[in-house]
């Protein structure tokens, strides 16, 4: 299948410090890419590079973004795409929406290549019913709906345009479980309906294999395995997902306690030499400590850990 | 609305009729009255000043002279002064009117100014011509009222460039209507911009750090995530909620009318209200000082109102809640 997006060694950062390092995947039409980590690993600086709106003293250091061939690093006038042809949605939606402007004006705002007053009401009123919210949210303002509808008029706004490519940046985890549930399906029929490609961050294991094809697990700002989700669930490769997979509420029945990953993450300022994980890891040998390991490919998986091959970051 | 409105106003009586009895209180037992004062006069006969304590029911008990001073109050009645023999309310209307004039010249030439520089300094934050704004706000906020009226004086009467002290020139009486609005405009203006240039910089740097810090609202994100113009990001989804909290300060200052410009005033001799408090204060005017304080009292709930139902209107959290 086609591909939609394609990151391809990207580095995000500054002087000081380096956010994201040697990142690499793509997101073909229709797939539903997950990405998983622990708080501060950078998945949501990941989706801000992708749409450029880094932080003011954040740059993209390196590396390519290959949108529908366009290098989205080189465009100036990004916003031809955002809202067009890429849209996003967060975690709270309360704290995204203007709270002075009314849901419809603020879905109809974000309309591309429509003149007419009336056409563009129209498109908002069909657009409403798409995402499963009733006619009169168009006159409401974002503090007069619960936090599932909010979410359900961002996801609105971000599709308005019947974009290419939707980022979700834990768009479930303010909201309790049955909500979040039904944004979940919402966003599943959408990718089916309109063929939409998804980039899903969580931190949640099982909702990431529920949800995508793929899926990528990032610590402390690289990419430490990638695969297709059941891959990922079933048969985890590196030593960290391993021990995401077992601290699964899932697996809590057959237990004692609740497990936690034990030790800390190191700071992204001053990170190891060698492998970021090796602190926290089981599997430690001596190359751990002294060298960061590069990607290892078997056929569409990804591992960076040197239990499975010696390969070493330039 | 409507209810809300009548609701507050209802809530102002107590504070308004605190307010005035308390000071009515503390003006009585300040010591050295004006009464003392008309004793120790030889020119006038102890029969004039026992009738005016009859008069002003000021032979009674303290408690009792207020509510005499209530009543009067409800049918329309200030009283007299006792320094110019003359009904309050006489005094009040000419003063009243001028301070008016002032406030309202300089408030709307402090916001017209100070708001659009505000979202410009906000904009260009960290660059050149920010910093440097930024440094003439420092300044101005520094500088003290009464010095900048000094150097506006010192300059003025070394060039005769405005007229000083005063509402209005020799030729005033048979000038035209017109002639007169601009002879009293050209009076306004020491005072005028001497309070606008001490109001921008405080103002501006409200403005600008209001404006920054909805800038780094998530919603402003969004905005730029859609692909929204920049312009249109910052004069319609910044703009709206960072002028939001000035309405506050707009009531406020539309409350502190008659303090607010008291010290310029009497500085550059606008004849104002802050000229005859001072005046009335000091020579314990009792009904003089009690009327203007009713009137300040008058435009706090009006200016607290006012900012009530313009953030209503303005902000849907608060009129649809
Ligand atoms: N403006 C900034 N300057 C320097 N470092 C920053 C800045 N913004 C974010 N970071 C760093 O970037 C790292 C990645 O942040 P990011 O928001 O992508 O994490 P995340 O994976 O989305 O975490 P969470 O699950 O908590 O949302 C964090 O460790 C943070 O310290
Ligand atoms: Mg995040």
């Amino acid at each position: 299948m086609k591909k939609i997006l394609e990151l391809k060694n990207i580095y995000v950062g500054n002087e000081e410090i380096k956010i994201l390092k040697n990142i690499n995947f793509e997101v073909k039409k229709g797939e539903v890419l997950s990405i998983v980590g622990e708080s501060g690993c950078g998945k949501s600086m990941t989706l801000r590079t992708i749409i450029k709106l880094l932080p003011k003293n954040i740059k993209i250091l390196k590396g390519k973004i290959l949108f529908n061939e366009l290098d989205i690093t080189e465009i100036q006038d990004m916003e031809r795409i955002r809202g067009k042809e890429i849209g996003i949605i967060f975690q709270e939606p309360s704290s995204y929406l203007n709270p002075l402007f009314t849901i419809g004006n603020q879905i109809e705002e974000a309309i591309k290549n429509e003149k007419s007053k009336k056409l563009c009401k129209e498109k908002v009123f069909k657009i409403l019913q798409e995402v499963g919210l009733p006619e009169n949210v168009y006159y409401l303002y974002p503090h007069q709906l619960s936090g599932g509808m909010q979410q359900r008029a961002m996801i609105a706004m971000a599709i308005v345009n019947n974009p290419f490519l939707l980022l979700a940046d834990e768009p479930t985890t303010a909201l309790d479980v049955t909500t979040a549930l039904g944004i979940i399906n919402l966003l599943k029929n959408l990718v089916a309906t309109h063929n939409l490609s998804v980039i899903f961050v969580t931190h949640d294991i099982s909702l990431a294999r529920f949800i995508s094809d793929t899926i990528i697990v990032m610590y402390a700002g690289f990419i430490i395995e990638k695969g297709t989700s059941e891959e990922i669930y079933n048969q985890p490769l590196h030593p960290y997902t391993k021990k995401l997979i077992n601290c699964l509420p899932e697996k809590y029945r057959k237990r004692e306690r609740i497990l936690t990953i034990e030790g800390e993450v190191p700071s992204l300022k001053n990170l190891p030499s060698g492998c970021p994980f090796s602190n926290r890891c089981d599997f430690k040998i001596d190359i751990c400590e002294k060298y960061l390991p590069g990607e290892i490919k078997f056929e569409n998986r990804i591992v960076r850990c040197f239990k499975y091959g010696n390969i070493v970051e330039s | 609305m409507r209810q809300y409105i009548f609701k507050r106003l209802i809530q102002f009586i107590p504070l308004l009729l605190g307010m005035t009895f308390i000071s009515f209180i503390i003006i009585q037992i300040a010591p050295g009255d004006y009464f003392t004062q008309l004793k120790m006069n030889p020119e006038i006969s102890p029969e004039t000043i026992e009738n005016m304590k009859k008069l002003f029911g000021l032979d009674k008990p303290i408690i009792t002279q207020y509510f005499y001073w209530l009543k009067n109050v409800f049918s329309f009645n200030l009283g007299e002064s006792f320094t110019y023999h003359v009904p309050v309310s006489y005094l009040i209307k000419i003063r009243l009117k001028n301070t008016l004039a002032l406030s309202i010249f300089s408030i709307f030439l402090t916001w017209i100014i100070s708001i659009p520089l505000g979202i410009f300094g906000a904009v260009k934050e960290g660059k050149f011509i920010g910093k440097f704004l930024s440094f003439l706000a420092y300044i101005g906020i520094s500088i003290p009222s009464f010095f900048l009226a000094m150097l506006f004086i010192f300059f003025i009467s070394k060039t005769g460039f405005l007229p000083l002290g005063g509402t209005t020139s020799l030729f005033y009486e048979n000038a035209s209507f017109f002639e007169k609005f601009l002879d009293y405009l050209k009076h306004l203006l020491v005072p005028g911009l001497i309070l606008t240039l001490t109001g921008i910089g405080s103002l501006y740097r409200l403005m600008k750090n209001n404006f920054l810090e909805v800038l780094n609202s998530p919603y402003i994100f969004t905005a730029y995530a859609k692909g929204l113009p920049e312009w249109k990001i910052y004069l319609k989804h910044a703009l709206r909620n960072a002028i939001n909290p000035m309405i506050t300060i707009f009531g406020y200052e539309l409350s502190s009318i008659l303090s607010g410009a008291g010290l310029v005033e009497i500085i550059t001799g606008w004849p104002g209200m802050g000229r005859l408090i001072l005046e009335g204060v000091l020579s314990s005017d009792l009904y003089l000082v009690m009327a203007s304080l009713l009137i300040g009292g008058i435009l706090l709930i009006i200016g607290n109102l006012f900012s009530d139902i313009l953030l209503a209107i303005v902000d849907p959290r608060i009129r649809l809640r």
